[in-house]
């Protein structure tokens, strides 16, 4: 327990360390913000209209929470196609390349306390990251009346759905001692992952199911609707140990091949 | 302390060590040598537990590495080759991670830190990021690194390796005020640092063991014959006749003649016993001259290249039968 605090703070202090955590974070901000403006100001637009034709009012059903927070959710899992990618693709990756995989591995030290110390430091940024977006709800709900438990599920599905992508990063940079390919890698199984979502729309059932399911987009949507539906909470349970799984396969792998 | 019983480690169909075994007692340094590509690191690696082996154990501090790897690894040190740093610590957040890692906290981690970091001399640094120093103190910071829980094995790869002459030193000097109450492995392939610091040695050689023994005892064995330089003003033939007719003497070698009349000789002796006297007796019996006399002790290299070219023999003899 205390080694993988120990890992998470070292990682944690070399994140921040390098430039790269500035930017990946002031590149969040920027584009989150971008979101949530556009989208807010479309809304108000949109709900001015509105205000002058209450009967077309009537045939919407828009509250500010779906109209205003849902996008901003959404884009979410687009920027962390990105985003993920770069945050893990040195963690292991770059201990390989400078030889301090081999100092890890002949420390004291599990190889489950050495994955869970890495993937508790770059989940913590991303937690940091959200915790950023929590402005805006709160901005929101100075002008209009805001649903927390939406609110609230929609954070329970960017956290899972930000763990699973972190996880199949983490499991990438496991595999190469380039960091750059390894968040290619990332990147390459993450996008497959969206395209899936567009192979289901093409397919027909029960194979469309099958894909749906397997997208890790689908699963988000429904927490952002305030769904919290127990088969996207096992699935994107089921990656993070899946990932973790392969992450300490591929340890042992190294170990062999030396 | 550290026992190694009947290796094997194959990398697919590359053999990285066969059938080794070997023993160090509590507080003795022991000498890995071999050529590159041996089999030293993969011996050191499986000893870490970084590496398992295919067959045969390992014991570090009398406790089986693949059994309990984590209990083993808390007892030693290691500095491996290529001496893995993070560039972007400093030097004492370095040694403070390690030391936390190892199961250090409180008062004894920073005592712990504080002794590595005067003993390693690592004062001035000790604040600077790691990437920023030379070479020297980088390895410094590896033995440092190696040694801030104290542990009872200390396991060396190449320490010296890649070092200019003066850190060289620096590091052997360091090594040596090591020894004596921690047991140590040292492999390298630079003999001199082994007659100065090791009291037994191991050669390895295409993955197995292919001598090992005290220096003086491996070197004693290896010398079949006892050979004495010689030279002499004079005429060459007498001294020469002069020479073969001493007891215990199985063969004089005339080396060649330099100006001034003087020759070089080389004589083989038969047994043990020393020959030099009646030598030096022999040439006044001739009328010479002597000008210089001595006995050609094997070196370390010499023993090493016996060792190491006998072993191909050996390979090529098998391959012809």
């Amino acid at each position: 327990m205390h080694n993988t605090f120990f890992i998470c703070r070292r990682e944690l202090a070399s994140f921040f360390f390098s430039p790269i955590a500035y930017v990946i974070l002031a590149a969040w901000t920027v584009l989150m913000g971008f979101f949530y403006s556009g989208a807010f100001l479309s809304y108000a637009t949109f709900s001015m209209q509105l205000a002058r034709n209450p009967q077309a009012a009537a045939q919407y059903n828009i509250t500010p929470t779906s109209a205003v927070l849902e996008p901003v959710f959404s884009s979410v899992t687009v920027i962390l196609l990105f985003v993920a990618p770069l945050l893990s693709m040195r963690l292991f990756s770059e201990e390989k390349k400078q030889g301090t995989l081999e100092l890890m591995l002949t420390l004291p030290l599990r190889n489950g306390q050495l994955f869970a110390g890495k993937y508790l430091s770059i989940l913590f940024i991303y937690l940091i990251m959200l915790a950023i977006t929590i402005v805006y709800p709160i901005i929101l709900s100075a002008f209009v009346k805001v649903d927390w438990t939406i609110v609230s599920s929609a954070y329970l599905g960017t956290v899972l759905t930000g763990m699973a992508f972190l996880s199949v990063g983490l499991l990438a940079s496991s595999w190469t001692s380039n960091q750059i390919v390894a968040a290619m890698i990332a990147f390459m199984i993450l996008l497959a992952t969206f395209l899936v979502e567009a192979l289901a729309i093409a397919a027909s059932e029960p194979l469309s199911s099958i894909l749906r399911h397997l997208s890790l987009g689908v699963h988000l949507r429904n927490f952002i609707r305030g769904i919290i539906d127990t088969r996207d909470i096992i699935y994107l349970v089921n990656i993070n140990l899946l990932c973790g799984f392969l992450v300490l396969r591929s340890l042992e792998y190294y170990r062999w091949r030396g | 302390m550290i026992r190694v019983e009947n290796l094997t480690k194959y990398y697919g169909n590359l053999r990285g060590v066969e059938d080794i075994s070997f023993r160090v007692e509590e507080g003795e340094v022991l000498g890995f040598l071999g050529p590159n590509g041996a089999g030293k690191s993969t011996t050191m690696r499986i000893l870490t537990g970084y590496m398992p082996p295919n067959s045969g154990s390992a014991w570090v501090a009398d406790i089986n590495v693949s059994e309990s790897p984590l209990d083993a690894q808390k007892n030693l040190g290691y500095l491996p080759e290529n001496n893995p740093l993070y560039r972007e610590m400093t030097v004492r957040a370095y040694l403070n991670f390690v030391a936390s890692m190892k199961g250090m906290s409180g008062s004894e981690k920073d005592a712990g830190i504080q002794r590595v970091v005067g003993s390693c001399g690592l004062e001035d640094v000790a604040n600077r990021l790691i990437g920023n120093l030379s070479k020297g103190y980088r390895q410094r910071v590896g033995l440092a690194q190696a040694m801030v829980n104290d542990p009872p094995v200390l396991i060396l790869d190449e320490p010296t390796s890649g070092l200019d002459p003066a850190q060289i030193v620096e590091i052997r000097n360091l090594i040596s005020e090591l020894k004596g109450n921690r047991t140590l492995i040292l492999s390298t392939h630079i003999l001199p640092e082994v007659n100065m610091v090791c009291d037994r040695v191991v050669i390895i050689h295409r993955g197995r063991v292919a001598a090992e023994g005290a220096l003086d005892a491996l070197a004693a064995n290896m010398q079949a014959d006892f050979t004495i330089r010689l030279s002499a003003t004079g005429v060459a033939d007498a001294l020469s006749d002069k020479l073969k007719t001493v007891s215990g003497v199985a063969r004089v070698e005339l080396l060649g003649t330099s100006t001034g009349e003087e020759s070089h000789f080389e004589v083989h002796a038969k047994g043990d016993d020393d020959i030099r006297s009646d030598l030096v007796a022999a040439v006044y019996a001739a009328e010479g001259k002597l000008t210089e006399i001595r006995q050609i002790r094997l070196t370390l290299e010499d023993l090493f290249v016996r060792i190491v070219s006998g072993e191909q023999e050996h390979d090529e003899e098998t391959v012809n039968a």
